[in-house]
């Protein structure tokens, strides 16, 4: 007998409407939760006033943890992050604070909820031409066992580069 | 050289506090209560209260401006992610990860017009993740890839930014641990022992002196992070 699981995509990063796309071809084969996060745009330090760190970075989090909280139980949970600021990039101390934050709570997520049969994995995005068939690996049959990983989909732009 | 270092009272701060002392800098210990630690210029500090932010920033000016900054305070709870209380959460991000970046702001300024200066910002090993530490493991990750980013930005101005991730180390923070717990933890660590204030100052003294090291992790946790960290 074949059952129809969900898939549920929160967050509104700029990312999410490339999520959507991508899963309409997937078939997950447990329950999958698609995490977008809102990132903050480039600024530079100087601008990082008290009021923008606390709404773009404060309740940019904020909203992440609403959205994971929201998404439990569930099998499988994955971040879908913007590959610059993951990995560093000059005027973006507030998005390289937010998607690192994120890529730090997915890697403690991934530990916590072993027990409970969730995976926790995170996409770094670069160009979102892979996107659609490492979100099917992900959710699919073969994801059952892939958890904590962080897979760079940057066609090698950051080859070469200290990964955080 | 005038140092900054927030969280100068608590057990990791009073470390770095004595050592920078030691280094021959002027120590601005700011935190919430007084530091003892001896020949250091006292500053109440709450890092995540802008007005408090401000005042310590303009003392360090009176004194002739921030040279090195290290951000030290920092608050755990930990809760699973199923507990965790949105309320918590936001608080952690305010004293370890908002606040420090709110000061970095602050003295950076300084540091760009004189051409030099250095950022040490305390992490935590829990940013490659913990169990039961969403909360603090989410900010500390943020202030790691803060730290990337601002070396980015800022390496042309003279300005070096790192990070030093301390893994297990005794303090008042970490005696209350129940004993079988505290005995697995140290049966994880490669070195055999737990990690001092000494262990976590001797990174941040190196990164503070460091001209040509910027953007990176010192991880000071014993070895712990390249093993299995939950070996027993």
């Amino acid at each position: 007998m074949t059952t129809s699981v969900a898939i549920s995509v929160r967050g509104d990063g700029a990312l999410a409407d490339a999520v959507r796309s991508a899963l309409l071809m997937t078939v997950p084969a447990d329950t999958a939760a698609v995490i977008v996060p809102r990132v903050p745009e480039p600024a530079p330090l100087a601008e990082l006033t008290d009021e923008h760190l606390a709404a773009e970075v404060g309740d940019a989090l904020d909203a992440v943890l609403a959205d994971v909280q929201a998404a439990l139980p569930v099998a499988r949970l994955v971040f879908v992050l913007p590959a610059d600021p993951v990995m560093g990039i000059s005027g973006g101390a507030a998005a390289s604070a937010v998607t690192n934050a994120v890529l730090s709570m997915a890697r403690t997520l991934a530990i916590e909820l072993a027990r409970d049969g969730t995976s926790v994995n995170v996409l770094a995005v670069g160009s979102t031409t892979a996107l659609q068939a490492q979100l099917a690996a992900l959710l699919g049959e073969g994801g059952r066992d892939i958890t904590g990983q962080e897979v760079y989909l940057t066609g090698g732009t950051d080859l070469g580069r200290v990964h955080p | 050289m005038i140092a900054l270092v927030t969280g100068g009272a608590g057990g990791i701060g009073r470390g770095i506090c004595a050592r920078l002392v030691a280094d021959g800098y002027t120590v601005i210990a700011a935190d919430l209560s007084r530091s003892d630690v001896r020949d250091t210029e006292p500053q109440v500090l709450d890092v995540a209260d802008p007005d408090s932010r401000r005042a310590a920033v303009a003392r360090a000016d009176e004194l002739g401006g921030v040279d090195l900054l290290v951000n030290c305070a920092g608050a755990l709870q930990d809760a699973r992610i199923t507990k965790l209380e949105p309320a918590v959460f936001r608080r952690l991000m305010e004293i370890n990860l908002l606040g420090p970046l709110a000061l970095t702001r602050l003295v950076a300024v300084g540091m760009a017009a004189r051409g030099r200066g250095s950022i040490v910002n305390i992490a935590s090993r829990a940013w490659l993740g913990t169990f039961g530490s969403t909360a603090y493991s989410t900010a500390k990750g943020g202030l790691v890839g803060a730290t990337r980013s601002l070396a980015l930005e800022l390496g042309r101005c003279g300005i070096t930014v790192n990070a030093v991730a301390p893994g297990f180390v005794d303090t008042p923070m970490t005696e209350g641990l129940p004993a079988e717990i505290r005995r697995r933890t140290l049966a994880a660590i490669p070195v055999g022992r737990a990690g001092t204030p000494e262990d976590v100052a001797d990174a941040v003294a190196f990164l503070a002196g460091a001209g040509y090291v910027t953007g990176q992790v010192l991880v000071a946790c014993g070895g712990r992070s390249i093993g299995d960290p939950y070996a027993v």
